[in-house]
């Protein structure tokens, strides 16, 4: 896993530099690319961070990058910067999934603040993705009539509905509860639904 | 070119017999004078035949005392003849008389009672008797009668020598109741009727005396042709079968019934050919008729399916004729319209100038062949333009009577013209826009560019600082980038003034007059459609000033479309724009007052800023040209409150730049 960075794609080298030196004095690590078909070509799927895209460049435009991006199933946060103040493009941008835009000139100190607000996203994206990876290894550990038993407990059921429902006697569901307990690492019902409540189907 | 309706026909053509009637009393006529005419010869003929046996009559008549006369001389002589011895002188004188070639007697004979002869006067010789007698001489039948019936006897007639024929009377002489003999009197017939008929008789008719055989034995006649009319009597005495034959000559041609007859005829006959004439012409006249009827309805229809409105008009321009799309077009009919005197009511009263100025040229003949376009008003008020075409009218002889003219409604087309120029002035304002906001915005970005990368590292500096950890060295070269970006965007600027630059002003001796009435003429007709008056107050003999006349111009139209857009919402008469130009301090001044609305102060502040504007359409450059063109002619662009409302723009130039 990369260390999580600020992509900036913008074609005026001054603006690039300024702005990594901005992120800089907020302890922002930031990586530039100076065209969009540059950053397009060094795109790695595990990076990961956020993209400040500048809308209005020589070659390939900003919106361009962002529907190849989207394209390659890009999780990073996308952030625009126009100098347009194209409001139509702008919600348009939004509605397909950028995290925000912002309005040439602006305010340095607000495109920081919005620069880590999506890294944080990016993080949480992140860490979201190793809990589910370690819910599935711990279910996958459930015996068949564990996972029965864990699903009518997580349908709110009591102990002695679920021994008529499966045809067993109460003793043997609060074996079953006290395994699945055990084995998912939770101390209650409560603590289960919430560890499954993302990743359940 | 109808002018007036045809009558209408007549519902059905005259009968097959009205046309026979004229011949029937013709016929009529002629024959009733050929029989006034047949009876008056009848009557004239029965006339004719009446005169001659009453003439015939008195012939005999007359003839009849003749021989009545000469018996009675016979008788007288008888004594003295028949007494034996010489004749006494007085006797010889009597005898002589009664010889005279009046009596018709030729010869006297006196006889014994046993009926010798014993004397004759004059003397005669056998061979006076040679002929065709019937018998002896003197007749002894004739001579034996008379004797025994004791009264005078006539012979039968007999021929004679020389082709004439005699006969005799036989008186026979008594001295009481003794027979003495008898006086025989010879009669030469020839002789009697030559010498008995008088000239007149004989003048008239043809007399001849015919045997009983019926030949001609004595005749008087002349050289004359005969006539049918004749009559036949016995010419008694002296009988035995001979008539008397009296023939009319053909009277001399009886001129006045000829020439009656004659002239009636030729009048029937005159009155035949000029009725039959008359016919032909009639019928004629109505195949004219029925045929000009015909092209007058085609014509009528013509007229009514055009489209184009038509007016004629006479020499003084009374109104003669319109035709129905005229009609529609204006909202007047036809009998309102028709007889009317300019001004027309079908003239918009804001154009009456105009219109009559157009009137006056087309009656002077001067009318432009392609038409002239004027603007002319519906009944309902509404207005409209028409094309107007004008052409001399001439009648059937060739008199110019008046004009006739067609008119066509332009308005529609017209208003497409109008509203397609707004439209591409609309179009090019968009274009020009559009151009001006890709320039704007990609000066935007290109000054954005080195302001954002200055902002940033300014926000940067302020971050470090406040934080309290930043170098001396890592800010003096955070300052360096900054003053960098600081000159880059200073070079943008460079480079649009640069660009700016390049539209410097091509300066030439112009005539600023001029310049003004040309562009008055580009924005007139844009000026007519507004209801704006264009007034020009121009000083004579301004100097020329160096300009580019293409500036100087799109100052002159900017200033004249602002002040028109100024009055749009003024009254119309309060629609005046005046320019005027003035030499004064050595500064050209042109100025533009409109009676507008004024210019309130709020908007004064901002009235040459750049894409400033206060019209819907505007970009906010017109004024803001018209300022850097001033300027770059060392000149100026002032304004001022009209004193009667409105604005006044001053455009002022140096003579001397």
């Amino acid at each position: 896993m990369t260390a999580p960075l600020a992509h900036i794609v913008d074609d005026d080298e001054a603006i690039r530099d300024a702005l990594t030196w901005l992120l800089r004095t907020r302890n922002v690590s930031a990586r530039t690319w100076s065209s969009a078909e540059e950053f397009l070509a060094g795109w790695q799927p595990d990076f990961n961070g956020c993209i400040v895209l500048d809308i209005r460049m020589r070659e390939m435009s900003g919106l361009e990058c962002f529907d190849a991006l989207l394209e390659r199933r890009n999780p990073m946060p996308v952030i625009f910067l126009t100098g347009h103040g194209d409001v139509p493009m702008a919600v348009g941008t939004l509605k397909k999934g950028a995290f925000d835009f912002l309005e040439k000139p602006f305010d340095d100190n607000a495109l920081v603040d919005v620069v880590i607000r999506a890294m944080e996203s990016d993080a949480r994206r992140l860490a979201s993705q190793e809990t589910q990876a370690t819910v599935s290894g711990r279910l996958a550990q459930l015996t068949p009539r564990e996972q029965e038993v864990m699903h009518l407990v997580l349908a709110g059921k009591f102990n002695k509905v679920i021994a008529d429902e499966l045809n067993i006697s109460m003793r043997t569901v609060e074996v079953h509860r006290s395994r699945v307990f055990e084995k998912m690492g939770v101390r209650s019902a409560v603590e289960l639904a919430q560890l499954l409540a993302p990743g359940r189907d | 070119m109808i002018l007036n309706p045809l009558p209408p026909t007549p519902t059905s053509p005259p009968p097959s017999w009205y046309w026979s009637l004229p011949y029937a009393a013709v016929a009529l006529f002629v024959a009733t004078m050929a029989a006034l005419l047949w009876l008056t010869h009848r009557q004239d003929s029965e006339e004719q035949r009446a005169t001659l046996i009453n003439d015939v009559l008195w012939m005999e008549q007359n003839l009849g005392f003749q021989f009545e006369r000469n018996n009675n001389h016979l008788t007288q002589l008888g004594p003295d003849l028949l007494k034996g011895g010489p004749l006494s002188a007085t006797t010889q004188a009597r005898l002589r008389q009664a010889l005279d070639p009046e009596s018709g007697l030729i010869r006297i004979l006196w006889l014994h009672t046993n009926g010798e002869v014993r004397g004759a006067q004059p003397p005669y010789t056998d061979s006076h008797l040679v002929g065709e007698t019937g018998g002896t001489f003197p007749s002894n039948s004739a001579y034996r009668l008379s004797r025994s019936m004791g009264q005078p006897v006539y012979s039968d007639a007999y021929a004679v020598i020389e082709n004439q024929t005699q006969f005799e009377v036989h008186v026979p002489i008594f001295d009481g109741g003794r027979y003495l003999g008898s006086v025989v009197g010879v009669y030469s017939l020839n002789n009697m009727v030559s010498q008995q008929v008088p000239w007149w008789f004989s003048e008239r008719y043809r007399v001849s005396v015919a045997n009983n055989l019926g030949v001609e034995i004595a005749a008087k006649s002349r050289v004359s042709p005969l006539s049918s009319l004749a009559y036949e009597i016995p010419f008694e005495p002296p009988g035995h079968g001979l008539t008397l034959n009296v023939t009319a000559y053909k009277s001399e041609v009886r001129w006045i019934p000829l020439l009656l007859m004659g002239s009636l005829g030729v009048l029937a006959a005159a009155i035949v050919w000029s009725l039959w004439q008359l016919r032909r012409h009639m019928q004629r006249r109505q195949a004219a008729e029925q045929a000009l009827r015909a092209e007058h309805a085609f014509r009528k229809a013509m007229e009514d399916s055009l489209n184009t409105g038509m007016r004629a008009r006479d020499l003084k321009g009374r109104i003669t004729y319109v035709n129905p799309a005229f009609c529609r077009m204006v909202g007047w009919s036809a009998e309102e319209l028709v007889g009317l005197l300019p001004p027309m009511p079908y003239w918009a009263p804001e154009a009456l100038e105009r219109t009559l100025a157009v009137h006056e040229m087309v009656l002077g003949g001067n009318a432009p062949p392609q038409g002239i376009e004027i603007r002319l008003m519906r009944r309902n008020g509404e207005r409209f333009d028409a094309l107007l075409i004008e052409a001399p009218l001439i009648d059937s002889e060739g008199r110019h009577i008046g004009w006739m003219g067609s008119m066509v409604d332009v308005t529609e087309q017209k208003h497409a013209q109008e509203l397609y120029r707004q439209q591409q002035e609309r179009l090019q304002a968009t274009a020009r826009l559009v151009t001006m906001g890709e320039m704007a915005s990609t000066l935007a970005h290109e000054l954005n560019q080195p302001l954002a990368a200055i902002s940033s590292y300014n926000t940067g500096c302020i971050n470090m600082i406040g934080k309290g950890d930043m170098s001396p060295g890592e800010l003096s070269g955070i300052l360096e980038k900054i003053g960098k970006q600081a000159q880059r965007a200073g070079q943008i600027i460079r480079r649009v003034h640069a660009f700016v630059r390049r539209s410097e002003p091509k300066c030439e001796p112009v005539d600023l007059n001029a310049i003004l009435r040309e562009a008055v003429g580009l924005v007139e007709p844009d000026a007519e459609r507004r209801g704006v008056n264009i007034q020009q107050d121009l000083a004579d003999a301004l100097p020329e000033i160096a300009a580019d006349p293409v500036m100087i111009e799109q100052v002159a139209i900017n200033l004249i479309r602002n002040g028109m857009d100024a009055m749009a919402d003024a009254p119309r008469p309060q629609r005046n724009l005046t320019l005027t130009t003035r030499l004064q301090d050595g500064m050209l001044i042109l100025s533009v007052a409109d009676r507008g609305k004024g210019i309130p102060p709020e908007v004064a502040e901002k009235l040459f800023a750049p894409f400033f504007t206060t019209k819907e359409e505007g970009m906010g450059m017109g004024l803001n040209i018209c300022r850097s063109i001033a300027e770059l002619h060392r000149g100026r662009l002032s304004f001022e409150g009209n004193p009667g409302g409105g604005t006044i723009f001053h455009f002022s130039l140096p003579v001397q730049p």
